[in-house]
């Protein structure tokens, strides 16, 4: 017997309405997902496949037009989310952030303060804890970024392009905390395209075309259909 | 709760640690300053007038700082997609919106506090005759404003930040004219205009009903039992402005 899945989405549409005219864009045509407790999932697809919007219905940002998104876990307070390109409160220094999110869950001040404390080491900067946000660099927004979806100590985490932005020390120390977090049985989602991380650190994948999923199963099965898996990635997405 | 409390924090702040605000309440501090030099041509009433330009020049500038803050803060955080930092967090939109709210009142508070301070003291200073009433004053704009800004949040979750600006200072020059309009009306003796501008009157706040200005300088006797009912009329408005905000922001996708 399977236990229950972390994440499960079945028959997800998502339409919008832009423009003037409120034309109607469907976003997602039909996605089946189902993200297995404790796996390091990586979404995949290219640019407008629909991986963003997926994650953003399952938080609730956005509502579906039609299917359902049932998470493995009781509520947002489980939930830990980095969203694309993050911006955050720029008169905020990052210890401030991280403490403001922490009150966000409720967390009581002594478990704050030392999650904040803990989480600024792991993202490597103490040294810039007092710093105020507007100052940081873009891969110093992206590590606060992640600091922040930890703060609460989720079950599930959902990163969407943990790596942009990140020079190769930063990719090394999301990479080493998305594996802690593995190792601690969390479940971890992520975006990404860069395919070389997905490799490293997921087990299970599913690649998204045209606002549907078209292929999803282990990394192994992948690597057996194609040499790297970069080419069975162009396989399927021009298939 | 424990979202609103923090959500106010950080709005406090966010809202006070703009240096906009502050070249706001320069010009205000100035302003003041200037009604020495009105007072100093009006023969024997230098108190009086220093206190009537005062009050105006706190309305004025506490007007700006309510419609523009307020029509940002709701904006602000949709454009710069903090939103989706917040609401991936157990917050609901009803906590964001009080929040956001109760976190410009703080700030609100200390912007009429220092210009009304500054003024009792200029005034005392100069003229000699600073009484608390110019306090009370300060405070019934509080009061006044505190309605603007529910209103112009109200209206930063339907569109732009200019067009919530605009809308929150039409509220209060129509608050204003509001008694006056119904006045005017009754004269008429039209049961579909009366009908109409009873409407209007109960949709925008009448503030020349808590505004003691006039009583400040010694026109007008104030009918303190009046000014209670209306205050508490505008602060179970801002309740209910602020219940539609929330509901109108609650349909928003992100």
């Amino acid at each position: 017997m399977t236990s229950a899945p972390a994440v499960h989405i079945s028959g997800l549409h998502k339409t919008v309405h832009v423009g003037f005219r409120r034309r109607a864009v469907q976003i997602l045509k039909g996605v089946d997902l189902r993200v297995e407790d404790g796996a390091v999932f990586g979404l995949l697809g290219p640019n407008g496949a629909g991986k963003t919007t997926t994650v953003k219905v399952a938080l609730g940002l956005m509502r579906p037009t039609s299917g359902s998104v049932e998470l493995g876990v009781p509520g947002l307070s489980h939930v830990g989310y980095l969203p694309e390109n993050p911006y955050f409160y720029d008169y905020l220094s990052g210890r401030e952030f991280l403490g403001f999110c922490g009150q966000l869950f409720g967390l009581d001040a002594d478990v704050r303060r030392e999650r904040v404390r803990a989480l600024l080491g792991d993202v490597g900067l103490e040294a810039a804890a007092d710093t105020h946000l507007r100052k940081y660099s873009k891969g110093m927004l992206q590590r606060i970024g992640i600091a922040q979806a930890l703060v609460n100590d989720p079950e599930l985490v959902l990163l969407d392009e943990p790596m942009t932005g990140l020079d190769p020390v930063g990719r090394v120390e999301v990479k080493r905390i998305i594996e802690s977090l593995h190792e601690r049985g969390k479940t971890v989602l992520f975006n990404s395209h860069i395919l070389s991380d997905v490799n490293e650190l997921c087990s299970q994948i599913a690649i998204m075309r045209e606002g549907r999923v078209v292929w999803h199963g282990s990394v192994d099965d992948a690597l057996e259909d194609a040499p790297t898996l970069e080419d069975f990635f162009m396989k399927v997405v021009t298939a | 709760m424990k979202q609103v409390a923090a959500i106010a924090v950080n709005t406090f702040k966010e809202t006070i640690r703009d240096r906009v605000l502050a070249v706001i309440v320069v010009f205000a501090l100035i302003m003041i300053v200037g009604g020495l030099w009105l007072g100093s041509i009006s023969l024997g009433e230098q108190g009086r007038m220093m206190k009537d330009f005062g009050l105006v020049a706190v309305t004025f500038f506490g007007l700006i700082v309510a419609v523009f803050v307020a029509a940002g803060l709701v904006h602000k955080e949709v454009e710069k997609r903090t939103v989706f930092v917040l609401f991936s967090k157990p917050v609901s939109r009803a906590a964001f919106i009080t929040g956001k709210f109760i976190g410009l009142c703080g700030t609100m508070a200390v912007v009429l506090a220092g210009m009304g301070v500054f003024l009792f003291l200029l005034v005392w200073a100069v003229a000699g005759d600073a009484s608390s009433m110019i306090l009370v004053a300060v405070l019934m704009i509080y009061v006044q404003l505190l309605a603007v800004m529910a209103v112009t949040i109200f209206f930063s979750t339907m569109g732009s930040a200019i067009l919530a600006s605009v809308l929150g200072i039409c509220v209060f020059v129509a608050g204003q004219l509001s008694h006056n309009v119904l006045s005017l009306t009754r004269l008429g003796k039209n049961a579909v205009t009366e009908a109409l501008s009873w409407v209007i009157y109960v949709v925008i706040p009448n503030f020349s009903a808590v505004d003691v200005k006039a009583g400040v300088v010694g026109e007008d006797t104030l009918a303190w039992g009046e000014i209670a009912i209306w205050s508490g009329y505008l602060l179970a408005y801002v309740v209910v402005v602020l219940a539609l905000a929330s509901l109108v922001f609650r349909r928003k996708e992100f």
